[in-house]
This record gives C-alpha cells, sequence and structure tokens, in this order.
C-alpha cells in the first residue's frame, strides 16, 4: 500500500514534468545563447546597468 | 496491477519522447536508478528494459536530436579508458563467473556517464536530469521512510520496493545515495523552473528530505549516519545564519533521538568500538589482504577478486548465567568477504591504474565544482547567487558525501555516482560556453588587493 502511494506520487510527477518539457521551446536550445542576458538574474532589468562598478 | 503501472508509465514517457527525443534520456535515468523491472512481477520482468530504453535514447540523440554545444571533454575520457581497463581485467579475471557478471552491468554504467554530457545541452535538460534523479530516488525513499516511520526497519530488514537486497536498493547503498541526494532536493526547490519554487514544492522537497533522513534509521546503515554527518558539515560552509543552523541542527537532534528505535541506537553505538565488532574488525582485515593483493596484482585480479580470500580467527563464545558461565573458545573460518569500501573495491579488482583512473575523475570533479563555485560566488541584486553556482555547490556536496560513503560501501561503479559525475561534466560544458561570467567573474584570490 505504501510502496503505490509513493510509487503513484513519483512518478505522477515525473511523468507532469515530461508533460511541462514537451511545451518548453529553451529544451532543445538555450534561448538566449546569441544575446547573453542572464536568465538566473530573474530581475526584469534591462540589460545595462552603468552603476554596477 | 503496478506492473500494469509501470508499464504505462514507460510507454507513456516513451511516446513522449516521439516528440522531445531528450525524454527518452530521463527514461534511462528513471529506468537506471528505480529498475522498475525489477518492482513487477509479470510482463516486465519478462523485457530487456534497461536495454530497450537505452537504445531509444542513444538512437534517439545519435539520428533525432541537435548536437550543437556538445563536448567530448577530458573526464568523459577517463570514464572512457576506466571501461577498457575494465575490460580487460575481466579478460583476464580470477573469477570468469562472477567478472561477467558484474561487467554486465558496469559496462553500462560507465557508457551511460560519458554518453549522459552529451546530450545534457541546455539548462532545461540538466534541471530535467536533476529532476528525474531526484524522483527516481524519491520513489524508493519515501516508501522506505513511511515504513521506517510506522516501525519497519532494522538493519537488512526494511524492504524498499523491491524484494531484493542488492543494487541501489541495499541497505548501505540507498543510505549513502539518498543523503547523496540532499543537497539536489535543495537546489531544485530554489533554482526550479519545471516547478518554479512556491509552497507545494517547498513542501515537497522539506517532506523528500525529511524521508531521506530517516532511510539510515530504517536501514540502521551504519554508514547513512556518517553521510548525514558530513552532510551537515558541508551545509554549514554555504548556509547564511550558520549559528543559527548549527543550534537547530543540534536541538533536532536532542528531539529526534528519543524516537530513534533502541535497535538503532545500540547499531550506531557499534561505530566507536569497532574492536568488539566483528563487522568492522573483518572489514579492517579485508582491506589489510586487498592491500597486500594488489601487490602481487599490481593491475587488478578482474571483478569480484575478493572471492580469493579467506580468514580464520579465534572466536570468544560466552554460554550460560551466573555461576554456570562457560567461555570457549573456536576457530571460525570466513571466505570470500567483500571489500565493503570502493577504493579497496577498485585496488583489488582494477589494480593500481583503475584506482588511479577512479580517483583522477572524482578528484577532477571535486576541483571543478569548485572552480565553478568561486567563478559564479556574485550574488544578484536580490542577494541570490546564480543557479550554476547553486549546482555546482549541491553536485559537490552530493559527490563529497558519496566519496565518503564510499569508505565503507563498495559502490565504486554504481549508476547513481556515474550519473553525478555525468551532470558535473554537463554543467561544466555548458557553463564553458559563457565567455561573459568570466570576465565578471569574481576571484576570491584576489579579493584583499582589490577592495
Amino acid at each position: 500500500m505504501i510502496d503505490y502511494l509513493s510509487i503513484a506520487l513519483t512518478h505522477g510527477l515525473i511523468l507532469l514534468a515530461a508533460w511541462r518539457l514537451l511545451s518548453r521551446e529553451d529544451l532543445d536550445r538555450d534561448a538566449d545563447s546569441q544575446a547573453k542576458p542572464k536568465p538566473w538574474l530573474r530581475a526584469p532589468s534591462p540589460p545595462a546597468d552603468p552603476s554596477d562598478g | 496491477m503496478v506492473d500494469l503501472v509501470l508499464l504505462a508509465f514507460v510507454v507513456a514517457i516513451a511516446a513522449m519522447g516521439l516528440k522531445r527525443p531528450f525524454l527518452w534520456v530521463l527514461l534511462y535515468i528513471y529506468v537506471d536508478i528505480v529498475v522498475p523491472q525489477k518492482i513487477g512481477w509479470g510482463l516486465i520482468t519478462a523485457l530487456p528494459l534497461s536495454l530497450m530504453v537505452f537504445v531509444l535514447a542513444f538512437g534517439g540523440w545519435l539520428v533525432l536530436d541537435g548536437k550543437q554545444g556538445s563536448r567530448f571533454t577530458l573526464r568523459q575520457g577517463l570514464i572512457v579508458a576506466l571501461l577498457a581497463w575494465c575490460g580487460m581485467t575481466t579478460l583476464g579475471a580470477q573469477f570468469q563467473d562472477s567478472a561477467w557478471d558484474k561487467w554486465d552491468w558496469v559496462w553500462k554504467s560507465l557508457v551511460f556517464a560519458a554518453f549522459l554530457p552529451l546530450t545534457l545541452r541546455t539548462k532545461l535538460r540538466l534541471e530535467a536530469a536533476v529532476l528525474v534523479i531526484v524522483l527516481s530516488i524519491g520513489a524508493i525513499v519515501i516508501s522506505g521512510g513511511i515504513k521506517t516511520v510506522f516501525g519497519g526497519g532494522g538493519y537488512g530488514t526494511l524492504t524498499l520496493l523491491v524484494d531484493e537486497n542488492a543494487g541501489i536498493y541495499e541497505g548501505s547503498i540507498i543510505s549513502t545515495a539518498a543523503i547523496a541526494v540532499i543537497p539536489l532536493v535543495l537546489w531544485l526547490a530554489r533554482y526550479g523552473t519545471i516547478f518554479s519554487p512556491q509552497w507545494k514544492v517547498t513542501a515537497f522537497a522539506a517532506g523528500l528530505v525529511f524521508a531521506c533522513l530517516l532511510i539510515p534509521v530504517g536501514t540502521s546503515a551504519r554508514t547513512g549516519l556518517i553521510c548525514i554527518g558530513v552532510l551537515g558539515v558541508l551545509l554549514m560552509r554555504t548556509i547564511r545564519h550558520r549559528m543559527l543552523y548549527a543550534g537547530l541542527a543540534g536541538l533536532a537532534l536532542v528531539v529526534a533521538v528519543p524516537f530513534l528505535p533502541q535497535s538503532y541506537l545500540e547499531r550506531m553505538g557499534t561505530i566507536s568500538g569497532y574492536q568488539g565488532d566483528q563487522s568492522a574488525s573483518t572489514r579492517l582485515a579485508v582491506w589489510r589482504w586487498t592491500y597486500d593483493y594488489s601487490l602481487d596484482h599490481p593491475l587488478g585480479g578482474g571483478f569480484d577478486a575478493y572471492r580469493a580470500n579467506s580468514f580464520t580467527y579465534q572466536v570468544r563464545r560466552v554460554t550460560g548465567e551466573g555461576a554456570n558461565v562457560s567461555v570457549e573458545f573456536g576457530e571460525v573460518t570466513e571466505e570470500a568477504r567483500a571489500y565493503h569500501s570502493s577504493y579497496f573495491e577498485l585496488l583489488g579488482e582494477q589494480g593500481w591504474p583503475g584506482l588511479g583512473l577512479w580517483l583522477l575523475l572524482q578528484g577532477m570533479g571535486v576541483w571543478q565544482m569548485e572552480r565553478l563555485r568561486w567563478r559564479y560566488a556574485r550574488r544578484d541584486a536580490g542577494g541570490t547567487k546564480g543557479w550554476q553556482w547553486g549546482l555546482a555547490n549541491a553536485l559537490q556536496q552530493a559527490q563529497l558525501v558519496y566519496l565518503v560513503g564510499a569508505l565503507f560501501v563498495g559502490i565504486a561503479y554504481q549508476p547513481f555516482i556515474f550519473l553525478l559525475v555525468g551532470l558535473q561534466i554537463a554543467l561544466t560544458t555548458l557553463v564553458a560556453r559563457e565567455p561573459e561570467a568570466e570576465s565578471t567573474a569574481p576571484r576570491p584570490w584576489l579579493r584583499q588587493a582589490s577592495v
């Protein structure tokens, strides 16, 4: 019973993840590999920030 | 029933892979860790699932997938060299039958590790691979954790999904892997984009980490306790509020001890008094034997060379009670004791060259992750460090936990560690394509001069 619960939960999540990956363009190509922005910075700020220095 | 569910799951992911062939790589990672063909007992056990999915994953990459950004690096070369060396020692192995049995799974583990980085070309792929590793370990760990809570534990008695004590389902191995995976869980909870950070993700991650911590308790594996200690120390290095963390960890320990089963506490008590423990003293004897063996066979004896050993020692037996106590001395001979250490496993099986290759492969991983930690240590406006820093840090912690656990368990060729190595190589290759970061990277060794 506990095994089934664990299998259902984790396998369900893997399926959901796979489903979400299907529609992600950046799975096959890093979208911003040309422009060199830093998506991990997360802030929606403009690329140039002269105050940083 | 569970057969059909697992089979339907595999078929569903395989079908989705028709649109995105990379999903087949993820499917192989899942099959490699969970081994669903062992969980079921009907149709799924009859299929050569691992081979079928490997062919899908490799074929999909070869024929359908892009190769942009794929690199073959020095560490992949080391894996291939180790594979070739293992092949040579297997040909000349002292115990041919068991050597070929072991070769059957070791080569897959090594080949996939060399292949995996070629497919992990984007950040999202890397994240997806980490996620599948975490959830696959999670499938084993969550059920093990719940059973432990309800008192199903004990050394060698906690049944995980599979009714056999082999591979990743062996108590000490799953304990090591469960603790090693914790940093990856934390990274996903913080930097994930497939499941972005929100309360549900945090709650799941917290539950999963708790389940991971319960596995060494449930399996009563002493190695697991040591791994928890190592991880606790490693986390001190990166956590912001160290004193608070140390205080909370200490408090958690004090609160947890009364809840730990008596059998567990007794077994853990034997860590310090190793001379009174037969398991530990045989271990030391095997290690001594292996060292001597390596002097005679510097190029290794092939897989399972430990079968050549035998030990005879005196055992003291006390029988009776009170005034009728009698003590007898007897001789016991034990044969074919396993290495119980990855380092001696390599030394005995692959000799000094094999051990050297493996150590170089692992050592380079620790070093490369350390370099990335320096390179991406800068915080952004919100005070967060980059995902690269986080992943390099998590992969380094996972690897170090594994390397310490490997001191006491023969897990040198486990697919799990080679998946971690594959992820490290992929991360290093991926960020090497980011020229921008190099110039802005802080250099801690220059810090004093520049301030």
